[in-house]
């Protein structure tokens, strides 16, 4: 009977890692498109040095789980979100409005679905 | 990754659920939660081993998930005949006192050829001559004759035989088991000795050599290479 409790707590002890890891992508991706959001409006109104100061902020936010999110996503999405950084960067560095707007849209928007991907959510399962 | 686990878990139950309605003859000679097992592990574990861009724990949370799945369904099944019963299956009779039991034959979508093909493997020509036809839950066909068509046994016929006892292999392919020689109590002298009665010099020319119980010998030399 040992066996079973062993073989229960295993799969609880999975279950919660799990869903722990889903919040915690949630909330780390929340807290990065946030700033993604700021950076933009810093854009809108010309001030593109805040709006890079905003982004690199973001990145860092992403680098420093650089480990972690490697473990845990597949490689090629947390590329992907490597290259958006540094798309935006790029076209921030050149102060170009409507690239730059299209480039964080299009971050934010990995970023979203990435964090959406790991929910547990029926569309996800089916 | 918790998409990953939660898969794992439906798509276990849906294979198993799906090999129960296949029936015990696809099942072969594995139990059914054996089977899921089996061929779900090798392909979860072959991704992430071929596929780079995929973190090795996409393989090993559900490979987890599946073998304590199986620990506690095994665990239950030891425990409770009715869990069994839902996991494996039941027995079915399908020859009962040298009848057919069609309705049990149907049920398990077993063909007549497939029982004449059963019957013919165990050398049975006559299904009248049959007290028992089981399927068993892996799959196979356990023949129980009645009792007028059992072979006699020495204890039938009164005749006293010896026992022999489990052979054990003394020179394997030239090579000598020495552990197997010493257990049987026997030394390098008598293993001398026996070359020599076989006309052989040394233990490389032997296939095979074996000793029983009694100190019977089986000797086979090796065949010369063409």
């Amino acid at each position: 009977m040992k066996r079973i409790w062993v073989a229960a707590a295993i799969l609880v002890l999975l279950f919660t890692g799990t869903m722990i890891h889903s919040f915690y992508i949630s909330s780390v991706t929340e807290q990065i498109t946030t700033i993604l959001h700021e950076a933009e409006i810093k854009a809108e109104n010309g001030e593109w040095e805040s709006a890079m100061r905003l982004t690199e902020t973001a990145q860092e936010k992403w680098s420093v789980r650089d480990a972690y999110l490697h473990i845990m996503l597949r490689h090629n999405e947390t590329d992907n979100v490597y290259t958006g950084f540094r798309e935006v960067a790029e076209f921030i560095q050149c102060q170009e409005g409507g690239e730059y707007s299209a480039a964080n849209a299009r971050l934010i928007a990995e970023l979203e679905l990435l964090a959406e991907a790991e929910q547990l959510t029926l569309k996800n399962i089916l | 990754m918790v998409i990953a686990f939660v898969r794992t878990i439906i798509l276990y139950l849906l294979i198993i659920a799906g090999i129960r309605l296949m029936g015990k003859r696809q099942v072969g000679e594995l139990e059914p939660s054996e089977l899921v097992l089996a061929l779900i592990i090798a392909d979860l574990a072959a991704v992430p081993m071929q596929d780079f861009g995929i973190p090795l724990l996409t393989g090993v949370i559900p490979i987890m998930t599946l073998l304590c799945i199986t620990m506690i369904i095994s665990v239950l099944s030891m425990k409770s005949v009715k869990f069994r019963a839902i996991i494996c299956g039941r027995p079915s009779i399908i020859i009962a006192n040298g009848k057919l039991q069609q309705r049990e034959m149907i049920k398990n979508r077993f063909t007549v050829d497939e029982l004449m093909e059963e019957l013919r493997m165990k050398g049975i020509t006559d299904i009248s001559t049959v007290k028992y036809a089981i399927l068993e839950t892996n799959g196979q066909i356990s023949l129980l004759p009645f009792s007028n068509q059992n072979p006699p046994t020495a204890k039938d016929l009164n005749v006293s035989t010896e026992e022999t006892g489990l052979p054990v292999v003394i020179i394997n392919d030239g090579r000598v088991l020495e552990h197997n020689l010493h257990t049987r109590g026997y030394d390098e002298n008598w293993l001398e000795k026996q070359l020599k009665a076989h006309g052989v010099k040394h233990p490389q020319d032997v296939y095979l050599l074996t000793s029983d119980e009694l100190g019977r010998t089986y000797f086979a030399p090796k065949e010369e290479e063409k």
